[in-house]
């Protein structure tokens, strides 16, 4: 099958000099794509509007802040704005309080080499459940979302509390009208997709319910479902010989998922690594990889 | 009225039943006929198969997105995948008049997707690599040609 066809071992795309964001070029061509590194050089006012497309209104208002002016009641700002002039990365940080420690909200956008977006962070919690610290092991240091370092009785708490790995607080179930923002930011900007690294299994699913295809790592992900199945190799590994490989946690993604943090893709001998996955603006990829998955 | 049909699989060698099965399934109910069903089925699986060998050589494979669209004049089959693009312009015409053992093997795939096709169309944008293949319906086409 196409044996002769002269494939490019790369795409060729580079992504050009974004310029600067006139008026010019606004009235111009509509369907070319502005990068961050465009908007960022914008006055702050200027791209503080711009950015205020990714937060949903809602959402802030729930905790009482001025989805406008991201001041609280306290008349203090609750929403953090990083986006320097000569960066292509945009975070976005809320918290619920001023002096909060940890946000409820906080989207990290990216340029990438081709021209595109990479949505490289996105956590959403409810600041009013309770907390599990994950995210340092028992001597302080940075876990990294439990990558680098685990900190293993916090996990196994996190775990029968009913969160996933790589969560310090539960979700705020916030995630589609996240995404109806940003595919509003990214139609705004004549972008056509955005990408992303799912950092684990739990969120992988979750990214497919949000409608992402996967650039890379679809098979995977069947393969993972197939050997979770009773008889599949996954299946046999969840032999109880730690808390995070109970014999039931095969049947929901988050069960999968803390036996996959706990390193159970040795048994298949690969590992969670090199997963990508792409939304296509306004549309849902339909992709299923666990089909009637209980959470 | 047009009647839109998606199904997006990993891209294996042993999806390529599903896709079949999938356009099978689409004609069936759309009332397309036999001949024009097992043209679709062909390019379909022809395009698949390439997405699976070259698209996404040397990677975990990604997704491939089938989307049919069938109206009463025509299907409009579009492939998306996120592997690397091709330029379908660039492939060598194959030689069908040479002797059998002096062919390469393969290299028709694209041949039989020209054949099989009305139109065919490829875009690589940042959402994705686009083969975009057109199927006039034998009723359409009575009626303009």
């Amino acid at each position: 099958m196409f044996r002769n066809l002269q494939l490019k071992k790369a795409p060729h795309k580079v992504a050009p000099d974004p310029g600067e964001l006139s008026l010019q070029r606004l009235i111009g061509d509509a369907s070319l794509p502005i990068a961050l590194r465009t908007l960022n050089q914008l006055p702050r006012n200027t791209h503080q509007r711009i950015y205020r497309l990714l937060l949903p209104p809602g959402l802030l208002t729930r905790f009482d802040i001025n989805p406008l002016t991201w001041k609280g009641p306290d008349g203090d700002r609750h929403v953090e704005l990083i986006a320097e002039p000569g960066t292509g990365v945009v975070r976005l940080t809320v918290r619920h309080a001023a002096e909060a420690p940890d946000p409820f909200l906080h989207i990290e956008l990216a340029d990438n080499s081709f021209n595109g977006l990479d949505l490289a962070l996105l956590l959403v919690r409810d600041p009013n459940s309770p907390r599990f610290h994950t995210d340092v092991d028992e001597a302080g240091h940075d876990t990294h979302f439990g990558t680098t370092r685990r900190n293993l009785k916090e996990e196994e708490r996190a775990m029968r509390a009913g969160l996933a790995p790589g969560q310090i607080r539960a979700g705020l179930n916030a995630s589609p009208t996240l995404f109806q923002h940003l595919d509003a930011f990214l139609g705004f900007l004549s972008h056509q997709s955005v990408f992303l690294e799912p950092l684990t299994y739990a969120s992988a699913w979750i990214f497919e319910r949000r409608g992402f295809a996967y650039v890379r790592g679809h098979k995977l992900m069947d393969t993972l479902h197939h050997e979770f199945q009773p008889g599949g190799r996954l299946h046999a590994a969840l032999d109880g010989s730690t808390p995070f490989r109970q014999p039931d946690q095969w049947r929901t993604v988050r069960g999968r998922a803390w036996a996959i943090q706990e390193g159970l893709l040795s048994v298949l001998d690969t590992k969670w690594d090199g997963l990508r996955m792409v939304k296509q603006i306004g549309r849902h990829a339909g992709v299923e990889t666990f089909p009637g998955a209980v959470y | 009225m047009t009647e839109r049909l998606k199904l997006t699989r990993a891209a294996e060698l042993e999806t390529l039943p599903v896709f079949r099965q999938f356009v099978e399934a689409a004609c069936q109910r759309a009332g397309i006929d036999r001949e024009t069903c097992f043209a679709l089925k062909l390019a379909v699986d022809e395009a698949c198969a390439n997405v699976i060998t070259h698209g996404y050589a040397g990677m975990d494979p990604g997704s491939i997105i089938l989307e049919l669209n069938l109206d009463p004049r025509q299907v409009i089959v579009t492939l998306t995948d996120f592997g690397h693009p091709f330029e379908p312009s660039e492939a060598p015409q194959p030689d069908l008049s040479a002797a059998l053992e002096d062919r390469p093997t393969g290299g028709l795939g694209l041949y039989f997707i020209y054949s099989a096709m009305d139109e065919v169309d490829y875009q690589t944008n940042e959402d994705g690599n686009h083969l975009i293949l057109t199927k006039h319906l034998p009723a359409a086409r009575d009626k303009t040609g």
